[in-house]
């Protein structure tokens, strides 16, 4: 880390560590699952029902965690009254919300 | 779509694995590599192959910025920025690979392929510019201090209509084929754009989440991705790409990008061999 950080850095720096956090913790999570829910679905019987759910938990997880990183940037942009960023970020979970919209309007699943 | 066997699940994370670890050692992801595995070794259909490799392109690009993050290496703002257009492309990408015919998506994964082989074989030798340290980075440009040459780097982005439009396409043919999109804007954003190697490529890596997350999600939504195979590839391109940044500092990449050029040029005749059936 370097001493001379001002202006914009010096408040994205804490920003940075936030997301760093959500980005591990959501990636690390949805690993866990995918590996456990696909080591019981080899295994079969009984198990393999609650690997299909712990398959789909861990890619919710996972899809979840870069709109997590949106939304966190989201707050942190308002609180430091940044609005040109909070509307920018927003176009971005706007759009995420749509494919999601579209997905469910095409298909009925999700 | 494909039954899945333990067998499958086996060898599609071993694939991953590879192409995590090459993905790694040649600062790109590794759908480039996955997708065509699945589609052309495995005769899966190409929706259900870039379903697969844009769940590793999420799991990389999370785990590669949680890693980065405090470095000041990611630009976050210039990031955000051009995720508006990533994000967008991706999205429409996501849709027009619901409505286009397998053979479509399959030429333009050849055609892309293609160029990525000549974009890797032509910056061989391309080298970080340091520039001025006490240059003003103005509101999206960046600052972050190189271990390498010991010095601070500062840099303003130029041509910003250039990358919006570059991160647009990126979208668009990441959602579309299944992979990141990082081997489109890296060249731009640091050849055009002012950005320096490393300051583009972490920040590429940074927000390849979003837009592919934007294009999965329709796939998902659309019964596409197959949890158990997406599950063994995720798996297998962390393990890859764990191993490629852990053991890789010693590789000869200058030579290894020769080589994938050559596959990538290979995938590229095949991709259109299959798709002008």
């Amino acid at each position: 880390m370097n001493a001379a950080q001002t202006g914009p850095t010096s408040t994205g720096e804490r920003l940075e560590r936030i997301i760093g956090v959500v980005l591990r913790v959501g990636v690390t999570a949805s690993s866990v699952c995918l590996a456990a829910g696909l080591v019981l679905e080899i295994l079969g019987g009984p198990a393999a029902a609650t690997g299909a759910v712990l398959l789909q938990v861990g890619i919710i997880v996972l899809l979840a965690t870069p709109v997590a990183r949106v939304v966190v940037s989201i707050v942190q942009y308002v609180n430091e009254r940044d609005w040109a960023f909070v509307a920018l970020t927003g176009i971005v979970l706007v759009e995420l919300m749509a494919s999601a919209v579209a997905a469910l309007v095409f298909n009925k699943r999700l | 779509m494909p039954i899945v066997t333990p067998a499958l699940a086996l060898i599609i994370f071993a694939a991953g694995t590879i192409a995590g670890g090459l993905g790694a050692l040649l600062g790109i992801g590794g759908g480039i590599f996955l997708v065509p595995f699945l589609n052309l070794g495995l005769n899966f259909p190409i929706t259900a192959a870039a379903a697969i490799a844009l769940t590793t392109v999420i799991a990389t690009s999370s785990s590669v910025s949680a890693g980065r993050a405090g470095k000041q290496l990611i630009n976050m703002r210039l990031g955000m920025l051009l995720e508006v257009a990533t994000a967008g492309g991706s999205l429409l990408g996501g849709l027009t690979a619901q409505m286009l015919a397998p053979a479509t998506v399959q030429k333009l994964f050849g055609i892309v392929t293609a160029i990525v082989a000549v974009i890797m074989v032509s910056r061989l030798r391309k080298r970080n510019v340091i520039l001025d340290p006490d240059a003003d980075p103005g509101l999206l440009g960046g600052r972050y201090h190189e271990d390498e040459s010991g010095g601070t780097v500062t840099y303003r982005v130029k041509r910003l209509p250039l990358a919006f439009v570059t991160s647009f396409l990126a979208g668009n043919v990441s959602s579309l084929l299944g992979i990141g999109g990082g081997v489109i804007k890296v060249p731009v954003l640091n050849a055009w754009c002012g950005v320096p190697l490393r300051a583009a490529a972490a920040t590429s890596a940074f927000m390849i989440g979003v837009t592919a997350t934007a294009g999965a999600v329709i796939y998902y939504g659309h019964g596409q991705l197959i949890p158990s195979l997406a599950a063994a590839a995720v798996l297998g391109v962390q393990l890859g790409a764990w191993g490629g940044l852990r053991f890789g500092s010693r590789a000869p990449v200058k030579w290894l990008k020769v080589l994938m050029a050559c596959v990538l040029v290979v995938v590229s005749v095949l991709m259109f061999v299959r798709g002008g059936r």
